[in-house]
């Protein structure tokens, strides 16, 4: 075929606002480092700012709606600050200011992490508690609304992976 | 009070329903009662009479009155028939007794149940003046009405089947249960059968029982609702949650691909692993710009049919993704690896894995490294054999783009059963 037409897409998709920010932000990355180091730990480095690019357009795509994306962008302004205290800072950083948010809209969050487990914990109670894990800011939420986060988390994953491996395959000879 | 003591006495295995002799008595003279469709008034029946009359007046009557209370109130004509004959029933032998003063007289509880026959005769074909001072005592021990009802309605099934089962049981309804519509009875009244009188009689014993009250109709049908669904506001809340979170699953089901919903558990467990699996294929695609170190974690394959499609027309000039080291692996350090992860993947796959993640190399099956190699091999300039080797394959890249590191071990030689189950024997696949 002459030419490729791409489809159209909705230029304020979650879809295209991550690819551009990740495009940039990739871009970014790429003008600071021009060769590749060898070192593992360079590597590493590099990596881990890849992700951190990734995770970060994801999130300022979404904004603040989300409290999944709330979270993580706290956890990557703190980041720099310290490597093990993040988890446990983040995570009061974020409890202390999901409160000061949802106090102003009645809602109680921290005093549910343990009482909601009661009612299904029954049925919910070890899962629940590893998909908190798994989801950003999910420490602080009862069941209800972190499947709720879960599903619009597993939603942006899978629109940044597809992204990403379209640009991966893009670039790729 | 002796006399009426003594009648109590009579009274009591009445009521109790483990003693079954004295309800034969009853039986038999009940039995010679009904035979006859009048009234006769012999010494016999006013012996009996007086047994059962004489004592209600003076215990029973309180307990008799209680089921009743409601339609007691109107007394004048009401529609509900049942209701309204016990209750003329009831006020005759009540009048009687204060007319007739303490059961001192033969004639006069003979006279009353007479009345009484009368009464029934009028509004209902057939006897059953035994039946009712049985059944009223029945209707006074709450405990054990069950037995004494099903007995009465057994005894009185022979005798009766001339037809007068309806006014038993209607007098049998209307004693034992106050808290029967008026149409129960009235269809009782109507359509008498003799093989339907135990079936009804259980069944109105079994409704009874179940309500477990003796209240009127209204209260009674709300202690049906409570039977099927909870009522009070805590369990209503906590269905609402219940079916929320239900939403809330299957919107997620609907995201998550293996949605086969067998539980609520699994399903949890299905989302937590796809979770997990996104944020791994996030970081290794996330490794792969960087080009080189490609083994994340021998978890996920990532099926390269899956990067097809468009390209995402993103941005502008982008310099190409520098490629880090290529991993350049010999043939001979090729067997040697392949023997140290063979001898690894024995004792513990973890480590196993560990050891390719520190050479760079991953896991993936044959068939899929066949796929990429007869893939890629046409797209790119072949630095080294890549491919040649069944077991191990590393293609090395020039500059332009990072290399694809990819380690395959015969799965199946080594017996893949030791990997966890979201392993199965698949692997990362870093592409380029």
């Amino acid at each position: 075929m002459n030419k490729y037409n791409p489809p159209r897409m909705n230029p304020s998709s979650l879809r295209s606002r991550f690819a551009t920010r990740f495009l940039r932000t990739l871009s970014k990355i790429n003008a600071q480092k021009p060769t590749s180091s060898s070192s593992p730990t360079e590597i590493f480095r590099r990596y881990r700012r890849i992700k951190a690019a990734a995770d970060k357009s994801m999130a300022y795509s979404v904004r603040s709606r989300r409290t999944w994306s709330r979270a993580m962008l706290w956890k990557l302004r703190t980041r720099p600050c310290g490597r093990r205290s993040v988890k446990t800072s983040t995570i009061i950083k974020s409890r202390e200011a999901r409160k000061t948010r949802h106090e102003k809209q009645n809602k109680n969050t921290t005093t549910t992490t343990t009482t909601t487990t009661g009612e299904d914990g029954v049925v919910f109670g070890v899962e629940a508690d590893e998909l908190r894990e798994l989801v950003p800011g999910g420490e602080a939420m009862d069941l209800y609304n972190l499947l709720d986060e879960t599903a619009h988390y597993i939603k942006c994953l899978t629109t940044q992976v597809q992204v990403m491996k379209k640009i991966a395959d893009f670039y790729s000879p | 009070m002796q006399p009426c003591s003594r009648e109590m006495q009579a009274m009591n295995p009445l009521l109790n329903p483990a003693q079954q002799l004295p309800l034969q008595d009853l039986q038999s003279t009940a039995h010679q009662q009904i035979q006859n469709p009048h009234f006769d008034p012999t010494a016999s029946h006013d012996d009996f009479l007086e047994q059962m009359l004489s004592p209600l007046s003076s215990c029973s009557w309180s307990d008799l009155k209680s089921p009743w209370d409601p339609p007691k109130s109107d007394e004048t004509g009401p529609p509900n028939v049942g209701f309204h004959y016990d209750e003329v029933l009831a006020s005759k032998l009540r009048q009687h007794q204060i007319n007739g003063g303490d059961g001192g007289g033969v004639s006069s509880p003979a006279t009353a149940a007479i009345k009484m026959m009368a009464q029934q005769q009028m509004m209902l074909p057939g006897r059953g003046v035994a039946g009712m001072p049985l059944s009223l005592g029945s209707s006074g021990a709450a405990g054990s009405h069950h037995q004494n009802d099903i007995i009465y309605g057994s005894s009185f099934k022979s005798p009766n089947q001339q037809g007068g089962e309806g006014s038993m049981q209607s007098l049998y309804n209307g004693f034992s249960d106050g808290s029967l519509p008026g149409t129960n009875q009235t269809q009782h009244f109507q359509h008498p059968q003799a093989p339907n009188f135990g079936a009804t009689a259980g069944t109105v014993m079994n409704q009874s029982q179940a309500s477990g009250s003796m209240t009127p109709a209204q209260p009674k049908q709300r202690v049906r609702a409570r039977r099927g669904q909870a009522t009070d506001p805590h369990s209503i809340a906590e269905r609402l949650r219940r079916e929320r979170i239900a939403e809330r699953m299957k919107a997620l089901q609907e995201l998550v691909p293996n949605a086969n919903k067998t539980d609520k558990a699994s399903m949890l467990d299905e989302i937590i692993d796809y979770v997990k699996f996104l944020q791994l294929q996030v970081k290794v695609l996330s490794m792969s710009r960087l080009g080189g170190a490609a083994a994340v974690a021998p978890l996920v394959a990532e099926m390269p049919s899956e990067g097809g499609g468009d390209c995402a027309n993103g941005g502008g000039s982008i310099h190409r993704n520098s490629n880090g080291n290529q991993t350049s692996a010999d043939n001979d350090s090729v067997t040697v690896t392949e023997h140290q992860v063979a001898k690894l993947m024995e004792e513990d796959v973890g480590s196993a894995m560990q050891y390719l993640q520190g050479k760079g190399l991953c896991l993936m099956p044959i068939s899929l490294a066949t796929a990429i190699s007869t893939a890629t091999c046409h797209s790119r300039n072949p630095n080294k054999g890549g491919g040649s080797h069944p077991l191990l394959q590393s293609n090395g890249e020039g500059p332009s783009s990072p290399s694809m590191s990819v380690l395959s071990v015969q799965s199946a030689t080594r017996g893949n059963g030791g990997l966890d189950g979201s392993v199965k024997d698949a692997a990362s696949v870093s592409k380029p």
